[in-house]
């Protein structure tokens, strides 16, 4: 079955190019092409999953390009990692491509939002297949255009079309350091291999300096994918873009990718203690940092957005405290329950159309579904035991704590405690108390709409038990078998960890619920007693001011200086050529007179100038 | 020669050209015979299953030794074979728009000629490029030059396609007298009219006297025969003609007769002129000659690119086109790094399948409208996605994008450019440069088939046939583009680098 791997992503690609081309004249039908083209890829993402759990790593490749004495290749690569990886992408493409049929209903541009969402899915799949750092940096940037696309679908929306270009340049400012970090490493190493390079790697073919500075380059194209400090500030934004993409794109899957990049490289992060130290610092900060905002965020998406910057510094902190399998875990079940909340608030949103939770309030009894799916995912997300979240949020602080960050650990806790706090708080604003908006015609979202969360909701509860203290750490086993360089399936750690996780999670949701179920704490304590602090979390710690008055300014007064130099000189140099050019063209069509002497006369002149100017040149003249 | 030698040939090598000559004569006699109420198309049909079976003979003699016969004047060799596929291939196309066009004053009258001359002109062709013999090479050049001046005229009703004949033949007819002037040189020097004999005998010449005889003779030989590729100095009728005459026959001349005439510059110049030594005798003549032809691929590039800009006629714009592709294609001649047969062979595949693509959707779009003003493509986008989006893959591998296979033939030519020794650093530059120069031209039309609003809202009437040409074309375009290999590997296993070329 791993062989035929490299059809997944060719499913989705179908489905663009057909939604591209036939798309105007299917509308409503397009849907319907997505789903079923998507659950092919689902399907045999698991087959292949199924298969890799008997067999070894499969890997094909043919060279694509003969460049000198470089070969560049191309192919396909089905390891544990990418495996994994294949199934949660597909299946949350697949759900959300179901989701979007009830949630974009009625919408003219459907086909092109289908054609989009296909795009995206096969750039995902394709990056997720790559053995190559040089595919995978072509895929890499191929996610960041579907998402540029999707950020920006509502096109005729100010904020819509800002945020996608300010996704797109953030992104890409990571990117810039990813190609450095790669073009160095080629140089390095001659391969964009990935096994060659562990292999030189292994053999310390490299400095340790230049290991450490590829490392840390590579790391800037993560932290640009995946919303970490201080690149962060694109990923609320795009929560412009429709809420089904945000689920896909801005949750589950493509911020994801920076952590899987980490992961799949991790043998060569893993070589400098450096490289290795700042991942973890930056997720750890990342994680409290994001946690502290969404706790004073009023947009149910963008405090989930945050939420989810936050769950990614987790990653990356598990990441970089040598926790390969904590960091892949959390990414999975984050994957899962990070979707169902996202699905679940855009059902709230098709509800009462807002986002604004102030406007909300005793929607339980409206979304007799929507409610408990929301809880369930909640849940999850706060580190409730038993639920998915807790296993690998456990995971990654025994990993921590192990690996001597006693620091960044309690950072890690307490952002744990926050987690549960603005989930619940999010919660009982939504779901409970007194309604303050208009309530009369709210309906629960229809069946496409609520299967998908169903089934998510029961990942979210369940995803967690394949890798457990309690019956077994199956996951972690296999993600790290036959690789030395991953580390243990499992690292023990004190058992007290799981009793501050649990009760940090539940001291979160007790304040939550006494302050906005109960209401026994005033709501404003917190903004009346040190406004300061609130002013600051609710202005999200001045970033995106101060990326205004720093980096844009300057940007804006270097510009100028440029712009000042490209009006003289470049564009002088630019009309000079343009004209020159223009002129030829004209006196070229000049001589074309249609006489067909001319035509003649001009071969005997070309003749004649060669042979003139050989017998000058050639020595028999002189 | 008795009837014994003559029998002990190996006739079997030359299986493709006799199916073609027999269809040829068969669809003749057909014509001649059939009532007048049948209609001809049939024969059309008929003259795409010759050039079948012929590609599929080409394709059994794939892996045969080298061969010669009737004294060496026909040759089979790898370069015949991979050229010949070539040559087919395009034929098979142009064939197949062939079938499927019809101009507004109809000509079922000439339908049938129509055809055959088709097959006559490939014939040419195909001697063309299995020939071992100055006479043969211009024989075969002769019977595909003037089968291309009759069809140039086929619409007798149609007073630019006249006109575009009588250009086309007078200019071809000055160019012949050109190439055949320079031939005449070397024989005059050798003794002998077989590229073989010469290969052995030139490289043995030490009199200058001679080697400035046969210098001349390379500079009328190449201007003779930058007529057929339609490069500088002898670049002007293309314009002219490929405007006047029945679009399947600028097709075949921009791609079939295009191929040819690199088949024949290749042969002379391979087997002649890079066998006779330089005056200092360190060098051959033809590296020594070099930045003349330099000079030539330049101007060929910046004339096909820069007069582009200006065309409003679709179909000028793509003969301006070809000039420049022909200079592109110079550049990779001037060079001549060690993969020249390869890279020119790859080049002329990947020209073949978007000019032809782009050719196909041109007839669709110009017959639909009766005009050929670029105008015309205003809006496709709106009126048919298909023709719009294959229309851009087309012209996005014409102007060079990577994940075409223009791209990848580009990138070849240039890296063949600064790979030699000297490397052609300044060529290489000039390619570069108007490549950019390309873009405007190319994108222009891109744009409007994506951002202005359509002057009709009608559906295109597309012809299964033709949209099956289109199909293939861009489809040939896209796997070429990204699996470049599959090309190269087919060369390497089928023709291991053309190394029997002059043995």
């Amino acid at each position: 079955m791993m062989e035929n791997a490299w059809i997944i992503p060719l499913f989705p690609l179908l489905s663009f190019l057909f939604l591209i081309v036939f798309g105007k004249r299917l509308r409503a039908v397009s849907a319907y092409i997505g789903i079923f083209l998507t659950f092919a890829s689902f399907i045999i993402s698991l087959l292949v999953l199924i298969a890799r759990f008997g067999s070894p790593t499969y890997k094909a490749e043919g060279i694509w390009l003969t460049i000198g004495d470089y070969q560049l290749t191309a192919g396909y690569e089905v390891n544990q990692l990418n495996a994994l990886m294949l199934v949660i992408v597909s299946l949350v493409s697949f759900l959300v491509h179901m989701y979007s049929k009830g949630y974009m209903h009625g919408d003219g541009r459907i086909s092109v939002f289908y054609a989009y969402l296909g795009l995206f899915t096969f750039a995902m799949l394709g990056l997720v297949l790559s053995p190559n750092l040089l595919q995978t940096y072509i895929f890499w940037e191929l996610v960041g255009l579907g998402s540029f696309l999707l950020i920006g679908f509502y096109f005729y929306k100010e904020e819509a079309k800002a945020a996608a270009k300010k996704a797109f340049i953030m992104t890409r400012i990571g990117d810039v350091g990813l190609f450095i970090g790669m073009i160095l490493l080629f140089w390095q190493v001659g391969s964009f291999e990935y096994d060659e390079i562990f292999a030189a790697v292994s053999a310390g073919m490299i400095s340790e300096q230049m290991i450490t500075l590829i490392a840390l380059l590579i790391f800037i194209g993560a932290v640009g994918k995946s919303g970490q400090f201080p690149l962060h500030t694109w990923l609320p934004d795009a929560m412009e873009g429709p809420t089904p993409v945000s689920a896909l794109i801005h949750a589950a899957t493509m911020v994801a990718a920076g952590v899987y990049l980490v992961a799949s490289m991790f043998p060569l992060f893993a070589a400098s203690e450096t490289a290795m130290m700042t991942i973890a610092i930056i997720g750890a900060f990342t994680a409290i940092f994001a946690a502290s905002i969404g706790i004073v965020q009023k947009d149910i998406k963008r405090v989930l957005a945050y939420s989810t910057v936050s769950q990614l510094g987790f990653m990356m902190l598990a990441l970089g405290s040598a926790g390969y399998v904590a960091g892949v875990f959390h990414l999975m079940t984050h994957a899962f329950f990070k979707a169902l909340l996202f699905l679940a608030a855009g059902s709230v949103i098709h509800a009462v159309h807002t986002q604004d939770i102030e406007k909300m309030g005793g929607l339980w009894k409206k979304l007799r579904v929507t409610g408990p799916l929301f809880l369930i995912g909640t849940l999850a997300i706060s580190g409730v035991p038993l639920l998915s979240g807790f296993f690998s949020k456990d995971e990654i602080l025994v990993s921590t704590w192990v690996h001597g960050h006693t620091f960044l650990f309690w950072l890690a806790v307490v952002a744990a405690f926050f987690t549960a706090f603005y989930m619940f708080r999010l919660f009982f604003m939504v779901f409970t108390g007194e309604a303050r908006g208009k309530t009369a015609n709210v309906k629960e979202s229809p069946g496409v709409m609520v299967i998908p969360m169903l089934i998510l909701a029961v990942l979210a509860i369940g995803a967690g038990y394949v890798n457990t203290p309690w019956f077994g750490t199956f996951l972690g086993d296999w993600l790290t078998e036959g690789n030395q360089a991953l580390g243990h399936g499992h690292v023990e750690g004190p058992a007290w960890i799981m009793v501050v996780a649990t009760a940090v999670s539940l001291l979160g949701i007790l304040l939550a619920w006494l302050m906005y179920g109960k209401k026994t704490i005033a709501r404003d304590w917190f903004s009346a007693g040190v406004p300061t602090v609130y002013g600051i979390l609710a202005n999200k710690y001045y970033i995106d001011e101060f990326y205004k008055m720093t980096i844009v300014k300057g940007t804006t007064a270097f510009s100028r200086i440029l712009h000042f130099i490209e009006v003289i000189v470049v564009e002088g140099i630019m009309k000079m050529v343009a004209g020159i050019i223009s002129g030829l063209s004209k006196l070229g069509s000049r001589f074309q007179s249609g006489q067909v002497q001319t035509y003649g006369t001009v071969a005997f002149l070309g003749l004649a100038i060669l042979v003139i100017f050989f017998a000058v040149t050639g020595g028999y003249l002189k | 020669m008795d009837l014994e030698t003559l029998l002990s040939y190996h006739w079997s090598i030359m299986t493709p050209e006799f199916i073609i000559l027999g269809f040829a004569t068969l669809l003749s006699l057909l014509d001649l015979f059939m009532p007048r109420k049948i209609n001809r198309r049939i024969l059309g049909w008929l003259a795409l299953t010759g050039i079948l079976a012929a590609t599929i003979s080409v394709f059994t003699l794939l892996g045969s030794a080298p061969e010669s016969i009737l004294y060496d004047t026909f040759r089979l060799d790898s370069f015949a074979i991979a050229f010949k596929l070539l040559l087919l291939i395009g034929a098979a196309l142009v064939m197949m728009l062939a079938v499927s066009y019809e101009p507004r004053e109809r000509i079922d009258e000439y339908r049938g000629e129509f055809y055959y001359l088709f097959l006559a002109g490939l014939l040419g062709a195909l001697i063309m490029s299995s020939s071992g013999d100055l006479i043969t090479l211009f024989i075969g050049l002769e019977l595909l030059s003037l089968s291309s001046y009759i069809l140039a005229g086929i619409r007798k009703k149609h007073l630019p396609s006249n006109e575009s004949a009588m250009k086309y033949v007078i200019n071809g007819g000055i160019s012949t007298a050109i190439t055949l002037f320079g031939m005449s040189y070397v024989y005059g020097i050798s003794g002998t009219t077989n590229l073989k004999e010469m290969a052995a005998f030139l490289p043995t010449i030490t009199n200058n006297q001679h080697l400035y005889l046969l210098a001349l003779a390379f500079f009328m030989i190449l201007i003779g025969l930058s007529f057929k590729i339609a490069a500088a100095p002898f670049h002007m009728w293309a314009p002219d003609v490929y405007e006047g005459a029945p679009l399947p026959v600028t097709a075949f001349l921009s791609v079939v007769s295009k191929t040819a005439g690199f088949i024949i510059i290749l042969r002379i110049l391979l087997s002649i002129f890079f066998n006779v030594p330089d005056q200092t005798g360190t060098t051959s003549l033809m590296l020594s000659l070099q930045d003349y032809l330099a000079v030539i691929a330049g101007a060929t590039m910046i004339i096909g690119n820069v007069i582009a800009l200006r065309q409003k006629n679709i179909k000028r714009m793509f003969a301006y086109s070809s000039i420049a592709h022909a200079g592109y294609l110079l550049v990779a001649v001037t060079a001549m790094s060690p993969f020249l047969v390869e890279t020119t062979w790859f080049y002329l595949g990947a020209y073949l399948f978007m000019t032809l693509g782009v050719f196909a959707i041109i007839q669709i779009v110009t017959a639909s409208a009766d005009s050929e003003s670029i105008n015309e493509f205003g809006g496709l986008y709106r009126r048919s996605p298909f023709l719009a989006v294959s229309m851009s893959i087309l012209l996005l591998s014409l102007a060079g994008i990577p994940g075409t296979a223009g791209f990848i033939g580009k990138l070849n030519i240039f890296m063949g450019a600064l790979a030699t020794d000297p490397a052609h650093y300044i060529l290489a530059s000039l390619l570069i440069a108007t490549t950019v120069i390309s873009y405007i031209y190319y994108f222009g039309v891109m744009v409007q088939i994506f951002f202005r609003q359509a002057e009709s809202t009608k559906k295109f009437p597309l012809s299964p046939v033709v949209g099956i040409v289109i199909i293939i074309c861009v489809a040939a375009t896209v796997i070429l583009g990204i699996f470049p290999n599959i090309a190269f590997d087919f060369l390497h296993e089928q023709f291991s680098s053309f190394k029997d070329f002059i043995q």
